[in-house]
């Protein structure tokens, strides 16, 4: 069983990492992914800056409806435009001291890598990148509009799940052949589930099927069958009349954005699958953990993607108690060992499996708002930790 | 006017959306209202939506008067579709057309205004219809999907079903919204968002709040001044040094974090944490250790007066 998926028998990975650190050095993007409320942006940023002082030009790129990564770092806003973070990392990174010492370390390193690389932000306005890319696609800027101005079309780029998705993942492949950058850094999107990023070229190319728009746009009353008659008549007196022709105008619009549309969705999906990009996990230790885990690396398989490692946030294992708890105290303490026993299963099932832990990271005493405090998390990411 | 005078009556009505961000608690507090509600013997309905750990489509008797569907976009499109059309054989025929079959897939806001359908015909046959919501953005898109349907279909019984929607969720005397949060700042200050955006949409229809998973008030240490307390700021690191400082440090974070929702004069509601089972108890115990939980929650919401 060993390197194998306890699911599916397969190998989990091919070129397994053991630490963040590795997984800076091997790949040009790296992702992450986890539901929300895990921490995933915050860790990202610590990510981000840990391949600053490892030497690399780096960027951090986060689809943050929520101005999260601004708020993590101190600042009012990030915009579409890159943002560079060099001189506030810089300072942090004088400034920086090794944490009080706890019970347990943290892997904190005494001396902090030589600060030799960049750090910059960018936050998509995934609104504006998706009208760019259909400029793009488009072959005229009549088309363009066209599409831009019906109302389907209008609504799809405000609701289909999986928009956000695909442009972050329209950024990236944008970003990564500027080249000014050698190690980026991609916090997905929140959504409710994990794979929901992985399927979203998936999802958007269904919606482009050529075959059902190349039906669309036919003629009317041209080789339909009498069934589909039938259906279509049902649909237009479901929807009433206005839908259909916008469907028709959409479908249609559609059709010339198309080819171009496959064209570049390969070329997102060859990048993905390439050894220059590599996934991480971000999760808490919770019963659901180990099966989400399992089931986020067997789709990655599926895809052929690149796993990197799961980081682990938000552990209390390291919170020690002197003897009895002061008067008061016992209600807290009884919730905090019941967490510490359900935390160590956790990681007992992890470990059962092959599953590589790359990171574990300290539930904090309070929020993330400065520089200074996503370095404390970003040193806690070089890990020799005891449980690993 | 105290919280639980404001809560309780949000909480008896038709139509329950229990809402918030992702991992705050929302499945197991919808639960527990659901249980409560079912326990003043009143037909209650849990409704989760395409929850992947749960069994899809079959509605299941939790208990004599409470029921629990998982509900299932194909499941409730055929359903929806039958309804409209009426003829069994029609109905298949249009389901089983490629375009029909591209749309259902595709089309945007199609899924989320089906899901929303389904409840909303439920809120008939029961007195209470619990919503576990998914988490704030995709749960928030289920409402603008109707809102965005009734515009995009100017006339037609789907435009009249997407109105009639609206209409209920709006109606305070058929719909309460209900809004759970942690007291962490990043769910606290989304739920301000996602309050902001209830408003718009239903703007006569106050949202209720809860806020879930409270730490116990521990003694405070004398050494430690006022001003320490209050802010998390001035402390010198963000790790906590031993369980001790962490479970005080928790304390005043938790309060300092509160303050959003007392600064926006919200009257909430309070959920103290309720400790994991811990592991040998899951497995000597044949039931689901999520029950326990539920009940507990469920006995806090009957214990405070919410409901």
């Amino acid at each position: 069983m060993k390197n194998e998926s306890p699911t599916t028998g397969k190998p989990t990975h091919q070129t397994p990492t053991h630490t963040i650190d590795e997984a800076i050095a091997n790949r040009r993007i790296l992702i992450t992914c986890g539901t929300g409320g895990v921490g995933k942006t915050t860790l990202s940023a610590a990510i981000a800056i840990r391949a600053a002082l490892l030497g690399k030009r780096t960027v951090v790129v986060t689809i943050d409806p929520a101005k999260r990564l601004a708020n993590s770092l101190g600042l009012m806003t990030l915009s579409d435009q890159a943002t560079d973070l060099t001189p506030l990392i810089r300072k942090a990174y004088q400034n920086y001291k090794p944490a009080p010492k706890t019970s347990q370390s943290f892997g904190e390193i005494t001396s902090p890598p030589e600060m030799g690389g960049t750090l910059a932000a960018i936050v998509p306005d995934t609104r504006r990148t998706f009208e760019n890319f259909v400029r793009e696609l488009a072959p005229s800027s009549d088309t363009a509009e066209r599409v831009m101005q019906n109302p389907i079309f209008q609504i799809f780029a405000k609701e289909f799940s999986g928009t956000n998705e695909y442009m972050a993942l329209e950024r990236l492949l944008a970003l990564y052949k500027q080249e000014a950058y050698d190690c980026i850094i991609l916090d997905t999107p929140p959504s409710r589930n994990t794979l929901a990023f992985l399927n979203a070229p998936r999802l958007l190319a269904q919606f482009f099927d050529e075959k059902i728009i190349r039906w669309l746009i036919l003629p009317a009353n041209k080789w339909v069958s009498a069934g589909v008659k039938k259906t279509l008549g049902l649909l237009e007196s479901l929807t009433g009349a206005g839908f259909m022709s916008q469907l028709f105008d959409f479908a249609a619009a559609l059709f010339d954005v198309q080819v171009n549309f496959s064209k570049n969705l390969k070329k997102i999906t060859t990048l993905l699958e390439s050894p220059e990009v590599g996934f991480l996990m971000v999760t808490t230790p919770t019963p659901e953990t180990a099966p989400e885990v399992n089931h986020f690396i067997e789709t990655l398989h599926q895809h052929r993607f690149h796993f990197d490692g799961i980081a682990l946030n938000r552990t209390v294992s390291y919170l020690k108690s002197n003897g009895t708890p002061h008067p008061g105290y016992e209600e807290a303490f009884s919730i905090m060992h019941a967490l510490q026993i359900r935390e160590q299963s956790v990681i007992d099932n992890l470990m059962r499996n092959p599953l590589p832990l790359c990171a574990k990271l300290p539930e904090l005493a309070r929020d993330v708002h400065s520089v200074e405090d996503l370095f404390h998390v970003a040193m806690a990411l070089n890990t020799d930790h005891p449980s690993f | 006017m105290n919280a639980s005078q404001l809560i309780a009556p949000i909480l008896n009505r038709n139509l329950i959306f229990v809402h918030g961000k992702g991992g705050v608690g929302k499945t197991v507090t919808s639960q527990a209202i659901a249980l409560c509600l079912s326990a003043k013997n009143e037909r209650t309905l849990w409704v989760t939506l395409e929850d992947p750990t749960l069994e899809i489509g079959k509605l299941k008797e939790v208990n004599p008067h409470l029921w629990h569907l998982n509900c299932d976009f194909t499941l409730a499109f055929e359903e929806y579709a039958l309804m409209k059309i009426g003829v069994p054989r029609l109905t298949q025929l249009f389901l089983k057309n490629k375009l029909m079959r591209y749309l259902a897939k595709a089309a945007p806001g199609i899924h989320e205004l089906v899901l929303l359908g389904k409840i909303w015909f439920e809120r008939l046959h029961y007195s209470h219809v619990v919503v576990d919501m998914p988490s704030t953005g995709y749960g928030l898109a289920l409402f603008q999907s109707a809102e965005n349907f009734s515009k995009l279909f100017r006339t037609g019984p789907l435009h009249k079903d997407a109105e009639s929607m609206i209409q209920s969720f709006k109606d305070p005397h058929v719909t309460g919204h209900v809004i759970v949060a942690l007291p962490e700042e990043t769910p606290l200050r989304e739920s301000l968002e996602l309050n902001d955006f209830l408003k718009k949409l239903f703007p006569e229809n106050p949202a209720a709040f809860l806020a879930n998973r409270l730490f116990p008030k521990v003694p405070q240490k004398e050494s430690e001044t006022e001003s320490e307390a209050g802010n998390p700021a001035l402390w010198s690191s963000p790790l906590a040094l031993s369980m001790e400082d962490y479970v005080q440090k928790r304390y005043w974070l938790e309060n300092h974090n509160m303050r959003l929702w007392r600064d926006a004069d919200i009257h909430y509601g309070e959920l103290t944490f309720i400790p994991p089972p811990v592991p040998s108890a899951i497995t000597s115990h044949r039931n689901n250790p999520l029950n326990n939980i539920v009940s507990q929650l469920a006995e806090q919401l009957h214990a405070k007066a919410y409901l």
